[in-house]
């Protein structure tokens, strides 16, 4: 037995987030911990790489009860993480960055060849063959970025591998690369814990799985005894109804682009019918973002036409398309979307302060009400409406987004990525909810990574390839495959 | 309670009632008499009038090092024109004040449109702006027609002019940032730049705007000053940037932007206007004040971390 965690508990101002808390981890061994956001899957890591303490239990290392006091400790005790969010430092090199804390020196000066060298064999161990180790950080695409990630987290040897969502943020041949990576580890016994929001992935790299709900233990099961529905089924606690794809497409067309060429993508022609949702699909890089940013104002368009209702518009900053109503979903919801320190009622009424005055002045009771009754339209769950957006989940969050969009009132909603890194829930919530306004008459363009998600409510789907539309879709009889076929060719 | 303290306007108003009242104890005589505080009140109107955009500035995520210079500029600008020019005063006070909109445009324009710095932007002008007030000036300008003498030095109600301009647009502005949604943006502006760019607030005018007012407080600050004193001097204002700066920091500012009140400029400016007066009467060295002052800062700013660390629960 590599790890073993008996009966940890953790609490914060006497909330518990841990509650008696079990885990056993084998060498060689890939396990998965699956939750919903909030379940306490963070805590639990915060705890092994000794960012945290726990409030009773036992860590067993190698049949050693250990306690980690802080993360340099946990780190040479063999334990590694690699972070959902990047800890990289852009201004730095490859190779500072994987040896930022163990350089090669002698007499305290760093010894460039061998760091040069050293981290040649570490990324050649990884198959990154493409990445120099004197380049900068910051010219690294994002998927190049996880993987030095992943490389920092090795130069050290560890006996155990945390990784937290490492396939957020990267394309899918990247993840073909990453979970052969890890294939290669499991061989040469690093126990390994995933976490992700995938379960495609899960099912596909992990030997065992561990479900935590609400801070509490559910079990340890091989994936081999498990199914897809079961999974979800013990991280929910509900089953999750299957999605009925209604259309509720008019014949109207309320949103026309023309021959709409720009930096990253060229000759876009589309229409957008009342009531439907038009799923934008591609690859991350193929351009699907900039398409919806060039509509909504905020990057420059080089030629071609947007035509809302058959006028003519001129956006030139996303102030003329929330007039002409147009409302946009941003992805990368915390740099993007919320503004993290500000209350949910200022988050909510961000775009149409005006409509919460009187007499040309700010009303905040008026303000309070307008944010209640969204609140409880779209299920916010907070204490209250003076709670920063930053201390909400991922899925609150994005509803508060929603919040803000639907206030405009806008005939036509652009929406990148909604469900990214939120939980089952809080995903069928938002999808839900997006069916409901097309029932009320509202046309939306979506672009999304998940596939069987897009398959499941959309109404037709665009494949975007290298900037240029690569194939239209039914998404009633589209199959997965044939979407990566057209993305990928 | 705790949340109360959290929240620099109360807490700022708490110390300086408690600190207020061991003054009064200490210097029965000399320090809660209407002579005392009419002069700390004037004392601190220009700084204050100056710190009210200087909160915008840093509400919106900016701030800027050129309204020292601002200062001078603008009183120098005006004495030269009626001294070498003998314009009359609302003239010559009108030219300034354009003027030193212009210098705040220029800030704002480089800053927002061309994506300069706001420090290297705001440095760099300190020093132009503070060789072109020299440059008007010499080593200063006396004799100053009497209506523009009159500007600061009459009084009302037994205050000086400075202290109800100074009053008047902490007033004004403290009404407008909290009541009308134009100033009620630079909040979201300083909370999340591109958030509020994708809100759809035309975030680049709105900070050349935010510079350009500043700048104006600053120009009308360096009249009020120039008539007060009768004559321009092109130190005027040296070292008030990181005073002003100061002030509005112990006023409940962040340099991340998205913090703050008007009031709590003026606080922030009150508060430090009453310790070197404490100072000043019981005789301690301006040395001194400086240190004490600098230390109050770091306390506030290191108070400000222990409450928001308590207040973080758990991360998700």
């Amino acid at each position: 037995m590599l790890l073993q965690l008996q009966n940890i508990s953790k609490s914060f101002a006497s909330i518990p987030a841990l509650d008696r808390v079990n885990l056993d981890l084998q060498a060689g061994e890939v396990q998965a911990i699956c939750g919903e956001n909030g379940a306490g899957k963070s805590t639990l890591m915060n705890i092994l790489t000794g960012n945290l303490q726990p409030d009773s239990g036992h860590i067993i290392l190698e049949g050693k009860s250990v306690q980690f006091r802080n993360y340099q400790d946990a780190t040479q005790q063999g334990i590694s993480i690699v972070y959902q969010s990047f800890s990289l430092i852009e201004t730095l090199s490859v190779a500072e960055n994987i040896f930022i804390n163990h350089l090669p020196q002698r007499w305290g000066l760093i010894r460039h060849t061998d760091l040069k060298a050293q981290t040649t064999r570490l990324l050649d161990k990884l198959q990154i063959k493409k990445i120099s180790p004197n380049t900068l950080v910051s010219n690294l695409a994002q998927g190049q970025k996880q993987m030095v990630e992943i490389a920092k987290a090795l130069s050290l040897n560890p006996k155990i591998l945390i990784l937290d969502e490492p396939t957020a943020s990267i394309t899918e041949s990247e993840t073909k690369v990453l979970l052969e990576i890890i294939r290669e580890l499991k061989l040469q016994s690093v126990g390994i814990i995933y976490i992700s929001h995938r379960l495609s992935e899960i099912f596909e790299i992990a030997d065992r799985v561990s479900v935590l709900k609400d801070g509490n233990y559910q079990g340890t099961w091989p994936l081999s005894e498990l199914s897809r529905e079961q999974l979800i089924d013990r991280m929910v606690g509900r089953k999750l109804e299957p999605s009925t794809n209604q259309s509720f497409v008019q014949s109207e067309v309320v949103l026309e682009v023309k021959n709409l060429t720009g930096e990253n993508f060229q000759q876009i022609n589309f229409q957008l019918k009342k009531g439907e949702i038009l799923a934008l699909a591609g690859l991350v890089g193929s351009g699907r973002t900039e398409i919806l940013r060039a509509i909504y104002g905020s990057i420059p368009i080089f030629s071609g036409e947007i035509f809302l209702e058959g006028k003519s518009l001129t956006i030139k900053h996303p102030q003329d398309a929330i007039q002409a109503g147009l409302a946009y979903v941003p992805e990368d919801r915390k740099r993007l979307g919320i503004f993290s320190e500000m209350t949910i009622r200022d988050n909510i009424l961000a775009v149409r302060l005006d409509k919460a005055t009187s007499n040309g002045l700010w009303n905040p009771s008026k303000a309070e009400e307008i944010a209640q009754e969204f609140k409880e339209k779209l299920r916010i769950i907070s204490s209250s409406l003076a709670q920063k957006a930053i201390t909400l989940s991922g899925g609150n969050q994005q509803k508060i987004i929603l919040a803000k969009c639907l206030l405009q009132n806008p005939k036509v909603l652009l929406v990148d990525e909604p469900t990214h890194g939120i939980d089952i829930g809080a995903k069928f919530e938002i999808y839900k909810l997006l069916k409901k306004l097309t029932e009320e008459g509202m046309s939306i363009v979506l672009i999304s990574s998940e596939l069987p998600e897009i398959i499941a409510i959309a109404d037709r789907i665009l494949v975007i390839r290298e900037g240029q539309i690569a194939g239209e879709l039914n998404a009633r009889t589209a199959q997965e495959n044939e979407i990566v076929n057209l993305a990928t060719h | 309670m705790l949340k109360i303290l959290q929240d620099r306007t109360y807490s700022l108003a708490l110390t300086i009632a408690v600190a207020g009242l061991i003054f009064s104890s200490i210097f029965p005589d000399n320090f809660p008499t209407f002579t005392n505080f009419s002069q700390v009140l004037l004392n601190l109107s220009i700084d204050t009038i100056v710190a009210v955009g200087m909160m915008i500035l840093l509400i919106s995520g900016a701030f800027d090092l050129s309204v020292g210079s601002v200062v001078a500029f603008s009183g120098c600008l005006a004495a030269y024109l009626m001294d070498f020019y003998l314009l009359p005063v609302p003239l010559a006070v009108s030219m300034a004040l354009l003027a030193s909109l212009m210098i705040g445009w220029l800030n704002g324009y480089l800053i927002a449109y061309q994506g300069i710095n706001p420090m290297i932007q705001t440095l760099a002008a300190m020093g132009i702006v503070r060789g072109m007030a020299l440059m008007l000036s010499g080593s200063g300008i006396q004799n100053l027609p009497y209506w523009f003498n009159a500007i600061s030095q009459s009084k009302l109600l037994g205050l000086q002019m400075p202290v109800w301009y100074m009053i008047l647009t902490v007033a004004l502005f403290a009404f407008f940032t909290h009541k009308h949604i134009f100033f009620r943006r630079y909040y979201y502006i300083g909370a999340n730049e591109k958030a509020a760019e994708l809100s759809g607030i035309q975030v680049k005018k709105m900070k050349l705007y935010a510079f350009m007012l500043s700048a104006a407080l600053a120009g009308m600050a360096g009249i009020l000053l120039t008539s007060r004193l009768g004559a321009a001097l092109p130190t005027f204002g040296r070292g008030m940037e990181l005073k002003v700066i100061t002030a509005v920091i112990l006023g409940g500012a962040s340099l991340q932007g998205g913090m703050g009140k008007i009031s709590g400029a003026l606080l922030g400016a009150l508060f430090m206007g009453l310790v070197s007066n404490a100072m000043v009467i019981a005789r301690i060295s301006g040395y001194w004040q400086e240190i004490i002052l600098g230390c109050i800062l770091i306390l506030a700013v290191w108070i400000d971390l222990f409450f928001a660390k308590r207040a973080i629960g758990k991360s998700t």
